[in-house]
């Protein structure tokens, strides 16, 4: 039994062919020059081991790689500091060979780095430890190579890599002063952090030490700097990049992107990430524990009018229970819109007309309004609801200890591999209890355990197609919208996508001005 | 030395005052439902995970023993550690400290050069066509939302117009001045009317006071009269408006602070209060009533300048 020597690396960009028609030409691409970017979140911290919010996340991977990255769309993944891998016959072992990297300081990248890394990354007080609980040890075999011991074989493993949350960082400045880290990151991406000025603006420099190399055969990025400005408020995003002030704005509310598609100065783009907005069900408390009064739920829900009104026709009506991910089914058939059927389980279920609470967090606009339109569409199949109002964090508490009904909320992935949602919203054993819906289907929880051992990809995209139609017509949750990412820009500015987990490569932007 | 005597009496009131504030601060935010922790991790981490994170954070700990840790901490001036941003409160907040005065100091400058002119006009023009219509546009003022006015003014002055900037704080004194122009007009077109209001109505009472009278029959001319007793006999409300205005705007700018983008106290309050970031909540209430204290002891002190009599009473 000798160990199997495959170079996994192209095998696995999954969406390489999109990559192509973003790619620019060599001769268009013009260096330096400074990028004014607004946003709605600002990085509380660069330290990738504790945050699980976007408005860091989003941050951190501009500045910190990890041994794997998500491709150019996100759809896929690439080598990042690992420059190629070999997976041991029994898929327990795999080893990673270190690209010749330095660190924004200069220091050259070494074994001992990422070790600390992954080590921390699948710690006791991690965010993401869960993702490196199938790991047994992470080992330096040489200077160059590391490897990572495996308790049962884990085939998401190399995803999981790609996450923010594994982000190899220099294990000397991280050791010297974990919270000076978090201010002042120091770790081998693209950027470097020049200015964090805490509640209003970051200032990334290019790193003059980056490994990749962009459309022309320089080193990325294309950028000398970027002003990462926060601008909670929707409004001021929108008018400071049509006076010019800023040059690209990070999610626009839906009511104002039709109006601004209408400025010639200005490009609008809508873009599918992994996000489902919906409501989520708490199957301990009754009536929600009968599975017809759950499908009445999805049956009666009016998607059709959410879509349109309250999401100006932005998105994709669901046919999952969890976003579109790498292994997503277009073959599982949706629930359609159809009172009849809802009236009929309904009278199955033998509903007492106890109203229904559905909850939605203070401040969430849309959220709101769906709960109005859902309210009316189960009252015409005989459901009776109650909209109640919490502010966020009260609302988020009561969902995690189970005293709520109904929540409309939504769900987002970090990692392109089904298996993180999967298991954690349809596994009751995974920590979350569900995802706070207290779902228990043991078929489902066998097929995901099968899943994410199986090493084959037919295997799995056949085994998480049976869940996700098991899961979805169990009446897991009542799902919305696939929700896009709305984003603007000036249109001097090139190469600015959002990829599918939700942030964008600000390595591949360069202006025009 | 009365004056003296006097400050130190209403600083060393203050203890007990801050006291009382920290205390029923830490248990209103402790009341509350929701745990820092599991919104930090945001329902991805393991029971086990949630509880040594907890565990390293002290929020372990019975309650009394967690306020004594933090009064403790802060009688020596440390507030603690940000749970979400892990740096040292007093940082975040002295970071933000400046700006958030700035602004209030700017602000109340710019209400009280809108307020003087008009209120002394529709004094002296009481009840005609100038004072209705001065009374009408301060209705208007005080009426639209915060929000509404900085996106006019956004609209108007930074994309029509171009001649301010839209957010930002800037870095020198003068860019300041620049940069945090609209959002100072946006506080100061709520604010003024109530000084107008307030500063009129004063300076009615006082025009028909005896010893205006008798100033008027000593042959003074109009302008001394106005400026020299008039104005000076009704400043002592208007001071009072003012004062407590800007103690509550410290906080309540939020509204402000979100439209232009600007790194203030009351947005950092908000936030702090959505993550149940324990500490800070509890070092900007204590910064709060500081400053409201002292805003208060300041124009109590104002009172005595304005009027000597005060500090005999």
């Amino acid at each position: 039994m000798g160990t199997m020597r495959s170079r996994i690396v192209s095998s696995l960009l999954l969406a390489a062919a999109a990559v192509s028609s973003f790619a620019a030409q060599a001769e268009d691409v013009k260096r330096g020059g400074t990028l004014v970017f607004a946003r709605p979140e600002e990085p509380l911290t660069f330290n990738p081991y504790v945050p699980a919010d976007n408005g860091s996340i989003y941050a951190i991977v501009q500045v910190c790689d990890s041994l794997i990255l998500a491709d150019d769309t996100g759809l896929g993944i690439r080598p990042g500091l690992a420059e190629s891998w070999e997976v041991s016959a029994d898929g327990l072992t795999y080893t990673f060979a270190l690209r010749d990297a330095k660190f924004s300081d200069g220091a050259a990248l070494t074994a001992a780095d990422v070790v600390f890394s992954l080590q921390t990354a699948g710690g006791p007080t991690a965010a993401y430890a869960f993702g490196f609980e199938p790991i047994q040890s992470v080992e330096a075999v040489d200077d160059r190579h590391v490897k990572v011991v495996l308790k049962r074989p884990y085939t998401p493993l190399i995803s999981v890599l790609s996450l923010f949350a594994a982000a190899i960082v220099q294990k000397a400045a991280y050791e010297a002063d974990s919270d000076a880290f978090g201010q002042k990151p120091v770790c081998t991406g693209p950027f470097k952090v020049e200015e964090y000025s805490r509640g209003s603006r970051v200032v990334l420099v290019r790193n003059e030490h980056y490994w990749d190399k962009g459309v022309d055969g320089q080193p990325l990025p294309y950028l000398d700097r970027i002003e990462m400005l926060y601008v909670p408020e929707s409004n001021a995003r929108v008018l400071g990049l049509r006076s010019g002030d800023y040059d690209v704005i990070a999610i626009v509310p839906f009511n104002q992107a039709r109006q601004l598609e209408g400025d010639s100065e200005v490009t609008v783009e809508a873009r599918p990430i992994y996000r489902l907005d919906y409501v989520y069900l708490n199957h301990s408390k009754a009536p929600l524990d009968k599975k017809e009064i759950r499908l009445a739920l999805n049956y009666a829900a009016d998607r059709e009018a959410i879509l349109n009104t309250v999401y100006f026709g932005y998105g994709e009506i669901p046919n999952s229970y969890m976003p579109k991910v790498n292994y997503h089914s277009e073959a599982v058939e949706k629930i359609p819109y159809d009172i009849e059927k809802a009236k009929e389980l309904v009278a199955a279920a033998g509903y007492d007309g106890t109203p229904i609470d559905v909850m939605f967090s203070t401040g969430d606009a849309p959220a709101k309004q769906i709960a109005t339109i859902l309210q009316q569409s189960w009252q015409a199949a005989g459901l009776n609801a109650n909209i109640v109002e919490f502010e966020g964090g009260t609302a988020w508490d009561m969902t995690t200890k189970g005293e709520y009904q109904a929540y409309v909320s939504y769900i987002t992935s970090d990692i392109n591999d089904t298996d993180e949602l999967a298991v954690i919203e349809a596994d009751i054993n995974s920590g979350t209890n569900a995802f706070f819906t207290w779902y228990n289907n043991p078929d489902v929880i066998d097929m995901l355990a099968k899943a994410r051992q199986s090493p084959d990809p037919a295997e799995r995209a056949e085994i998480y197609a049976k869940v996700q139609n098991t899961v979805y017509h169990d009446g897991y949750s009542v799902p919305l919208n696939f929700l896009p990412s709305i984003n603007a820009h000036r249109n001097y500015v090139h190469g600015w996508r959002v990829v599918a987990n939700g942030w964008w490569w600000l390595k591949d932007v360069w202006v025009d001005k | 030395m009365a004056i003296l005597e006097y400050i130190v009496g209403r600083i060393l009131q203050m203890v007990p005052v801050l006291f009382g504030v920290s205390l029923v601060a830490f248990l209103c935010i402790h009341l509350v439902p929701g745990d820092p922790v599991q919104i930090m991790m945001h329902g991805r981490a393991t029971p086990e995970v949630l509880a040594t994170v907890r565990a390293e954070l002290g929020l372990d700990q019975p309650l009394p023993e967690q306020y004594l840790r933090f009064i403790g901490g802060a009688i020596v001036g440390d507030l603690g550690k940000s749970i979400i941003q892990k740096a040292p409160v007093n940082e975040i907040i002295g970071e933000r400290l400046g700006p958030s005065l700035f602004l209030l100091v700017y602000s109340a400058v710019l209400a009280v050069l809108f307020a003087l002119p008009l209120a002394v006009v529709a004094a002296l023009r009481a009840e005609r066509l100038i004072d209705h219509s001065i009374r009408i546009l301060g209705v208007v003022g005080f009426a639209m939302p915060p929000f509404w006015i900085g996106l006019l003014l956004m609209v108007l002055f930074g994309l029509v117009l171009n001649w301010f900037p839209i957010s930002g704080y800037g870095d020198s004194f003068v860019e300041h001045l620049w940069h945090l122009f609209l959002p100072s007009v946006t506080i100061a077109v709520f604010l003024a009317p109530l000084l107008v209001q307030s500063l009129r109505s004063a300076m009615l009472d006082v025009m028909t006071a005896d010893y205006i009278e008798v100033a008027r029959a000593k042959g003074l001319s109009r302008r001394r009269i106005v400026v020299k007793h008039v104005l000076r006999n009704a400043a002592i409300p208007v001071v009072t408006v003012l004062a407590v205005n800007i103690g509550w705007l410290l906080g309540g700018a939020v509204i402000v602070e979100y439209v232009f983008a600007f790194p203030g106290l009351g947005s950092l309050l908000v936030r702090a209060v959505g993550f149940r970031d324990y500490p800070v909540i509890q070092g900007l209430t204590l910064v709060f009533a500081v400053i409201v204290m002292i805003i208060n002891l300041l124009a109590d002190l104002s009172y005595m300048a304005i009027d000597r009599r005060v500090l005999r009473r």
